[in-house]
C-alpha cells in the first residue's frame, strides 16, 4: 500500500463515503456514471440485439426465463445464515413462489468450501450458480467455466437502483469480462478495545494516534493488571488469529503492526507487480512485531490460535489471559462480539479504535460473488434466463431482495403486529413489541432466545438498496458498518498467474518461516530474508514476469 | 499326463500331492466365502486406483487432464520442504509405532498379571476412554494444557506462575516432538492392548500351572510363558502399521504450527499445504506424492515381510 | 470375587509385586482421566474456563450444555444416522473380515498367498482422494450415508488381526469336523466363529469406534443434511461454525464439552456389556495339546 494511493482513495471516500470502498484499482477508481455509460454503451455496440431486447419491459424478461428454465441448481457456503436448522425451506418456497421456478440449494461446508467446490466440478458435478470467494474467483475466472455476464449486468435492470456500482464495475477484467457479480461490498476489520481495560490503565482511546500511542497502550494492559485479579502480567495487549493471514488482504488482524506493509504481491501505482513480502516496509513491520512479542504485548498464542480460539479467549468469563484489544470484522460482529461479552459476564462496552496514523485507513476486503456456470454450448440464451432468474431478481429491490437480506416472512421477519420475549426469566429478558405493518426481525428458528440478524446480503453492505423501506440493524451494527466506511481503503488486488495458482502454498509457507523465526524465536530479520529468498525467490521472479507481461 | 493320472487317482483321500485342478475343486467352499471380500475389495480399493495415472496428468478441477509426464516428481524431488516432510514422516511414525506399541505391551501384560477382576475391569475401561475423542478434541484440550499464556496449566505448575519463563512447548523444536509422542501414547495405548489383551486371553492355563511347578517368579512367567505367546501378535501389528507409516496426518495435522514445520511437517500435511490451502488445486501434484508415499510404504512392507519370513518362517498374511 | 481367587491359591497371595502394580496403575489411569476430568468439569460450567479445576466454581454449575444437545432436533436424524450407520458397519465389517480371515487360514488352499497379496496391496496403494470420489459417485454413495457403512465394513487391518486370532484354533479341531463331515461353511460356523467371541468383541469394537467417529468421510462425501452422521453434525455445530453466535443460552465451550462427552457416552454405555467377551476371553488353549 502506497501513501499516495492511500490518500487518493481516501479523498474519493470523503466524496462519495461508501461508493469509494467498491472502487477496487484505479482503472475503476473513477467510475463516474459517465464512465457507466461510456461501458455500457461500448457493449451496446457489439451486443445491439441484446441490447435492444432489455429495451423491452421487465416483465417480458422474466417471461423469457420461465420458458429457458425450470429449476436452478444453487451452491453456497455458509455464508446463506439460511441453513437448513434455520429455515431454509422456507427461503426456498418463498424464492421459487416469487421467481416461479425451483430452486435446488446445495449448501456446503463453511470451512472446506474449496475442496468441495473442486470436488463437485471432478466429479462433472455443475450447479446453475455459485458463490465464490474474492480468492477463489480470481482463480476461476480465466478457466472459461463461468459465464461472461457483462452485457447482462450493463443492462440489467437493477442498475437504477444501484448505489455502489463500483464495485462490479472493478470486478471486470481488462478486456471488460465480468464473470461474477458481488451484491455487496468486502467488508473488513476494525480495532475494537476494551472499555474497561482503558479506563483500569487510565487510557483515553481517544488519545491513541500514532503506533506509539497503541504501543504504551498495548503495554499497559500487560504490565498492569487491567482485569483486576491482584495480578499483573498475566495479561495481554492484543490476540489474533496468527501474525499473518492466510487469505487476503493478509494483515487485516494486526493492522497497527503491518501498517504501510504489503506482504505479498500486489500491484504499484506504475501498474508493475512487485513481492511486498521482501520490501523494506515487511522487514521493519515483523520488528516491530518480535518487539512486542518479546515485551508481552501480544498473546504468544496468537502464532497457534485459530479465529475461534483467539475470539474465545478475547471474550472468556475469565479474562485471566485475555487482551484489551481485538482486530475483527466490522459492522455485525461489532454486535456479536457485545453479546459474547455479556453473556460472559464481562463488562460489554467497547472502543472502536480510529485507525492510527501510521495505518490510515483499515483494509476492505474483495468482496464475494456469485457466478453462473458456462454449459459451453455457445449459445447465452440458458446463461441469460439464470442471470435474469436469480442475479437480476437479487437486485429486485423488493420481494426477492428481502428474501436474500433478510430471510423468509413470517419465519425471519414479518409485519404483523405482535410482541415476544426473549431470555424470559433472566437478568437479559427483553420484550420486543411491533405495531401492524411495523418491519421487525423474529427470533432466530434454531434459538428463541436470539433475534436473527440478517440472510446472505447484509443490508448494510448491499450494492442495490431496497426499495420497500425495510430496515432492521442494531444500532452496534449500523454505527460498526458506518465506523467502517469512514475509516476504510480497498484492500490490493490479488495477482492471477498461473506459478502463483500452483506455488501460493509454498510461498505463504515460506512467509511463516520468516515471521516465526524472527517473531517467536527472536532470529535475525536479514538471514531470515535470505533464507526466504533462497527458497521461493525464483519462483517469485516467475510469476512476478508472469504477471508483468 | 500326470494329470490324468490324478483325475483317476482323485477318490483317494491320502493322496498327498493332489493336482492342482482338484485342491481347487476341493477348496471351492472357500473361494466362495472369499467372493464378497474380493468384490468390496475390487470396488472400493482397486477401482479407484485407476486413478494414479493422474500423477503425470496437471488435473485440475476445470478442464481436461493433461498429460505432463515427470514434471509433477520432479517438482516433488527438487523441493526441501517435501525431503524434510519425507524425513520427518519416517522418524515420527516410527518412533511412535514403537514406543505405542512397547507401551501397549507393557502395560497388557501388567494388567493380565491384576488378580481384581473389579480393578482390571476398571482400569481398562479408563484406558480405552481417550481412543474414543477424534484427535481434533485431543488437541483442543493440550493446547489448552500446555498454552503458553498465563492461563497455561502445565506451565504454571513447573514455573509458579512465572509467565516470563513459560515454555511455549507446541511452538518449540525442541518439545515438539517429545509432546507429540507423550500425546500419541496417552490416546493409543489403551486402545492399543485390545489386541493384546485378546490374545493373552487365549493363553494356555497350564502353560502357567507348569510354570508354577516349575517354581518360576512372576517376571520369569511373564519373560518365559506371556511374551512368546505374544510376539506373533506383536510383530503382526508393527509390520501391519508400518504400511501405514507413510500415511501419518490427522495426529500431526492438528497439532503442528508453522514455528515446528521442520520437526513435525509430514508428507500428507505437506500435501495438505499444497493443495486444499488453494483456490485452485492441481490434483496431479498429490496424486503424485500420494503414489510416492505408496511406493515407500511398499518397500517397508516387503522388507517387513522378508524379515518376518526370515525370523520366524513366515510372512504376514 | 476376586477375594474367592486369592484364598484358592494361598501361593498367589499379595505380594511386592502386586503392590507396585496397583500403585502404578492408578496412577496410571489417574494421568489419563485428567484431560478427559477436565472435559467433564467443563461440560457442567456455565462459561468457558481456561484453567483446570476440580470441580465447577461455585455457581457455575449448569446441565444447560446437555439440556441444549438433547433439545437440539437437528440432531436427532444424525444420531439415528449414526446408530444405523455403526450398526451395519460393524455388522458387515465382522461379515467381512471373519470370511477372509478364515480363507487365509486354508494353508492347503492354492492362491492363498495370491489372496494375501491381494488384500496387504489395498493397504498400501492407493488411488488418492479425487479418483475415490469419483467411482464412489459411480457407486451412487456420494450424499450417501449408506458410504460409512461400505468404506468402514472392509477393513484390510483388521481382516488380518481377525486372520491372527483363527490361526491360535488348533488345526486338530477343524479336521475333527472335516471328518465329521461339515462343509467349509459349517465349520466356520459350528466351530471357528464360537471359538472367537473375544476376537468378534474386540474387532468388532474397532469398527463401531471407526464408523461412529468418523468426520472425515462425512465431510468429503455428504453435503445432504438429512444424511450426514452425529459425530459431523455435533462438531460442525459447535466445533467449527465459523459465525458462531450467541445462539445457544449455554456458552459455547460449555456445549462443546458436553458434546465431546455425549459422542464418547454410548461406548462408555454399551463397553460394560461387552467387557465380560474381552476379560474371560475364549480359552482356545484348553484344546490345545
Amino acid at each position: 500500500m502506497k501513501k499516495k494511493a492511500l490518500s487518493l482513495l481516501l479523498a474519493s471516500a470523503m466524496v462519495v463515503s461508501l461508493a469509494a470502498c467498491g472502487s477496487s484499482d484505479d482503472s475503476a477508481s473513477s467510475s463516474t456514471p459517465a464512465d457507466t455509460s461510456a461501458s455500457s454503451s461500448t457493449s451496446t455496440d457489439t451486443q445491439a440485439s441484446s441490447t435492444e431486447a432489455s429495451g423491452d419491459t421487465a416483465s417480458a424478461e422474466k417471461a423469457d426465463y420461465h420458458d429457458v428454465l425450470t429449476s436452478l441448481n444453487m451452491v453456497v457456503n455458509g455464508t446463506l445464515t439460511a441453513t437448513v436448522d434455520n429455515g431454509q425451506a422456507d427461503f426456498e418456497k418463498q424464492w421459487e413462489d416469487a421467481v416461479g421456478i425451483d430452486l435446488q440449494i446445495q449448501q456446503l461446508d463453511h470451512s472446506g468450501y474449496v475442496d468441495a467446490v473442486g470436488r463437485l466440478f471432478a466429479g462433472g458435478d455443475y450447479p446453475d450458480v455459485i458463490v465464490m470467494s474474492a480468492d477463489m474467483f480470481k482463480q476461476y475466472a480465466p478457466t472459461g467455466l463461468l459465464w461472461d455476464m457483462a452485457s447482462a449486468y450493463d443492462n440489467a435492470e437493477f442498475q437504477s437502483r444501484m448505489t455502489l456500482p463500483g464495485i462490479n464495475e472493478a470486478l471486470k477484467d481488462s478486456e471488460g469480462h465480468l464473470y461474477g457479480f458481488a451484491p455487496t461490498y468486502g467488508n473488513g476489520c476494525v480495532t475494537y478495545v476494551k472499555k474497561a481495560w482503558l479506563d483500569a490503565v487510565g487510557i483515553n482511546a481517544d488519545d491513541v494516534k500514532t503506533y506509539d500511542d497503541y504501543y504504551n497502550m498495548l503495554k499497559a494492559f500487560h504490565d498492569g493488571d487491567p482485569d483486576g485479579n491482584g495480578v499483573n502480567g498475566d495479561t495481554y495487549g492484543v490476540v489474533a488469529a496468527g501474525f499473518i493471514g492466510n487469505e487476503a488482504p493478509y494483515i487485516n488482524y494486526l493492522p497497527e503492526f503491518w501498517q504501510d506493509a504489503y506482504p505479498s504481491i500486489y500491484q504499484k501505482d506504475s501498474g508493475e507487480w512487485v513481492d511486498g513480502f521482501q520490501e523494506d516496509a515487511t522487514k521493519q513491520a515483523i520488528l516491530r512485531l518480535q518487539q512486542a512479542y518479546a515485551d508481552g504485548c501480544i498473546d504468544p498464542e496468537t502464532l497457534t490460535a485459530s479465529t475461534k480460539i483467539a475470539r474465545e479467549k478475547w471474550f472468556s468469563n475469565d479474562q485471566t489471559g485475555s487482551s484489551g484489544v481485538f482486530t475483527y470484522w466490522a459492522g455485525s460482529w461489532y454486535q456479536t462480539l457485545t453479546d459474547n461479552l455479556i453473556k460472559n459476564e464481562v463488562d460489554p462496552e467497547l472502543v472502536q479504535l480510529a485507525p492510527i496514523a501510521e495505518v490510515g485507513a483499515y483494509l476492505n476486503r474483495e468482496a464475494p460473488v456469485w457466478c453462473i456456470i458456462d454449459d459451453g454450448d455457445g449459445d447465452n440464451t440458458r446463461e441469460q434466463a439464470i442471470f435474469d432468474a436469480f442475479i437480476e431478481t437479487m437486485m429486485d429491490g423488493g420481494t426477492v431482495q428481502t428474501l436474500w437480506t433478510y430471510g423468509a416472512e413470517g419465519v425471519h421477519w414479518s409485519t404483523a403486529a405482535e410482541s415476544f420475549t426473549t431470555n424470559a426469566g433472566t437478568d437479559n429478558e427483553k420484550t420486543y413489541e411491533y405495531a401492524e405493518g411495523e418491519f421487525h426481525l423474529l427470533p432466530s428458528p434454531n434459538d428463541p432466545n436470539s433475534i436473527w440478524k440478517k440472510n446472505h446480503i447484509d443490508p448494510a453492505l448491499s450494492v442495490c438498496e431496497l426499495t420497500n423501506g425495510y430496515v432492521a440493524q442494531t444500532d452496534l451494527a449500523a454505527e460498526g458498518n458506518k465506523f467502517f466506511t469512514e475509516n476504510c481503503v480497498d484492500a490490493p488486488v490479488s495477482p492471477v498467474s498461473e506459478t502463483f495458482t500452483n506455488e501460493s502454498g509454498t510461498i505463504y509457507d515460506a512467509k511463516l518461516a520468516v515471521i516465526t523465526a524472527v517473531v517467536v524465536e527472536g532470529g535475525d530479520i536479514d538471514a531470515a530474508m535470505q533464507t526466504y529468498v533462497d527458497t521461493v525467490g525464483s519462483i517469485i521472479d516467475q510469476c512476478l514476469s508472469e504477471l508483468n507481461q | 499326463m500326470s494329470k490324468k493320472k490324478a483325475v483317476m487317482t482323485s477318490g483317494g483321500v491320502e493322496v498327498r500331492e493332489k493336482p492342482l485342478k482338484l485342491r481347487i475343486w476341493n477348496n471351492r467352499g472357500y473361494y466362495l466365502m472369499f467372493l464378497p471380500v474380493a468384490i468390496f475389495l475390487i470396488l472400493i480399493y482397486y477401482w479407484p486406483m485407476l486413478g494414479v495415472r493422474y500423477a503425470f496428468y496437471d488435473y485440475k478441477p476445470v478442464g481436461q487432464p493433461t498429460f505432463v509426464g515427470l514434471k509433477h516428481f520432479q517438482k516433488m524431488f527438487e523441493t526441501q520442504a517435501f525431503w524434510t516432510a519425507f524425513k520427518n514422516t519416517l522418524e515420527l511414525s516410527i518412533i511412535k509405532l514403537i514406543i505405542t506399541n512397547v507401551s501397549a505391551v507393557v502395560v497388557s501384560i501388567f494388567l493380565n498379571e491384576m488378580k481384581n477382576l473389579f480393578a482390571k475391569k476398571t482400569l481398562q475401561t479408563i484406558i480405552y476412554l481417550p481412543h474414543f475423542m477424534s484427535w481434533a478434541v485431543v488437541a483442543s484440550i493440550f493446547s489448552l494444557f500446555l498454552s503458553p499464556s498465563s492461563t497455561g496449566m502445565i506451565n504454571g505448575i513447573i514455573f509458579n506462575g512465572d509467565t516470563s519463563k513459560y515454555i511455549y512447548f507446541l511452538a518449540s523444536k525442541t518439545w515438539w516432538r517429545p509432546i507429540f509422542y507423550v500425546i500419541n501414547i496417552w490416546k493409543e495405548t489403551g486402545w492399543g492392548t485390545i489386541i493384546f489383551l485378546a490374545t493373552l486371553s487365549g493363553i494356555n492355563p497350564e502353560l502357567y500351572e507348569a510354570a508354577d511347578i516349575d517354581g518360576a517368579t512372576r517376571m520369569q512367567k511373564i519373560r518365559f510363558v506371556t511374551l512368546p505367546a505374544l510376539a506373533n501378535t506383536i510383530i503382526t501389528v508393527l509390520i501391519l502399521n508400518l504400511a501405514k507409516v507413510m500415511n501419518m496426518f490427522e495426529s500431526v495435522f492438528v497439532l503442528y504450527n508453522n514455528a515446528v514445520y521442520d520437526v513435525s511437517d509430514v508428507i500428507s500435511t505437506y500435501i495438505y499445504r499444497q493443495t486444499f490451502a488453494v483456490a485452485l488445486p492441481n490434483y496431479g501434484y498429490s496424486t503424485a506424492v500420494g503414489l510416492f508415499k505408496s511406493l515407500v510404504g511398499c518397500v517397508l512392507v516387503l522388507v517387513c515381510n522378508w524379515a518376518s519370513k526370515k525370523t520366524r518362517g513366515r510372512g504376514i498374511v | 470375587m476376586a477375594k474367592e481367587k486369592v484364598s484358592k491359591k494361598p501361593s498367589e497371595r499379595m505380594h511386592v509385586f502386586d503392590v507396585v502394580n496397583y500403585i502404578v496403575f492408578i496412577l496410571l489411569g489417574l494421568l489419563i482421566l485428567v484431560p478427559i476430568w477436565k472435559v467433564v468439569v467443563d461440560s457442567f460450567t456455565k462459561v468457558g474456563i481456561y484453567q483446570f479445576r476440580l470441580w465447577p466454581a461455585s455457581g457455575m454449575f449448569t446441565l444447560d450444555g446437555y439440556k441444549t444437545i438433547i433439545e437440539t432436533q437437528a440432531l436427532y436424524r444424525p444420531f439415528v444416522n449414526s446408530v444405523i450407520t455403526t450398526l451395519l458397519g460393524t455388522l458387515l465389517g465382522l461379515v467381512l473380515s471373519t470370511l477372509g480371515g478364515y480363507v487365509l487360514v486354508q494353508f492347503e488352499m492354492p492362491g492363498r498367498n495370491l489372496f494375501g497379496y491381494f488384500l496387504l496391496f489395498t493397504m498400501i496403494f492407493s488411488g488418492g482422494m479425487i479418483p475415490e470420489y469419483l467411482v464412489m459417485k459411480q457407486l451412487h454413495l456420494v450424499n450417501s450415508m449408506w458410504i460409512l457403512v461400505v468404506k468402514h465394513g472392509m477393513n484390510v487391518y483388521n481382516l488380518v488381526l481377525m486372520r491372527n486370532f483363527f490361526e491360535g484354533i488348533p488345526g486338530s479341531l477343524y479336521e475333527a469336523a472335516r471328518i465329521d463331515g461339515c462343509s467349509p461353511m459349517g465349520i466356520f460356523f459350528k466351530i471357528v466363529l464360537p471359538l472367537s467371541k473375544a476376537a468378534l468383541a474386540s474387532i468388532g469394537l474397532m469398527f463401531a469406534v471407526t464408523v461412529w467417529n468418523d468426520y472425515s468421510t462425512v465431510k468429503i462425501y455428504i453435503t445432504d443434511p438429512n444424511q450426514t452422521n452425529f459425530q459431523y453434525k455435533l462438531r460442525n455445530m459447535i466445533m467449527d461454525g465459523d459465525t458462531p453466535t450467541t445462539a445457544y443460552e449455554v456458552s459455547q465451550n460449555t456445549l462443546f464439552n458436553a458434546g465431546i462427552i455425549s459422542a464418547i457416552l454410548p461406548f462408555m454405555i454399551l463397553y460394560p456389556f461387552l467387557q465380560k467377551y474381552f476379560v474371560k476371553g475364549v480359552n482356545i488353549g484348553a484344546v490345545k495339546e
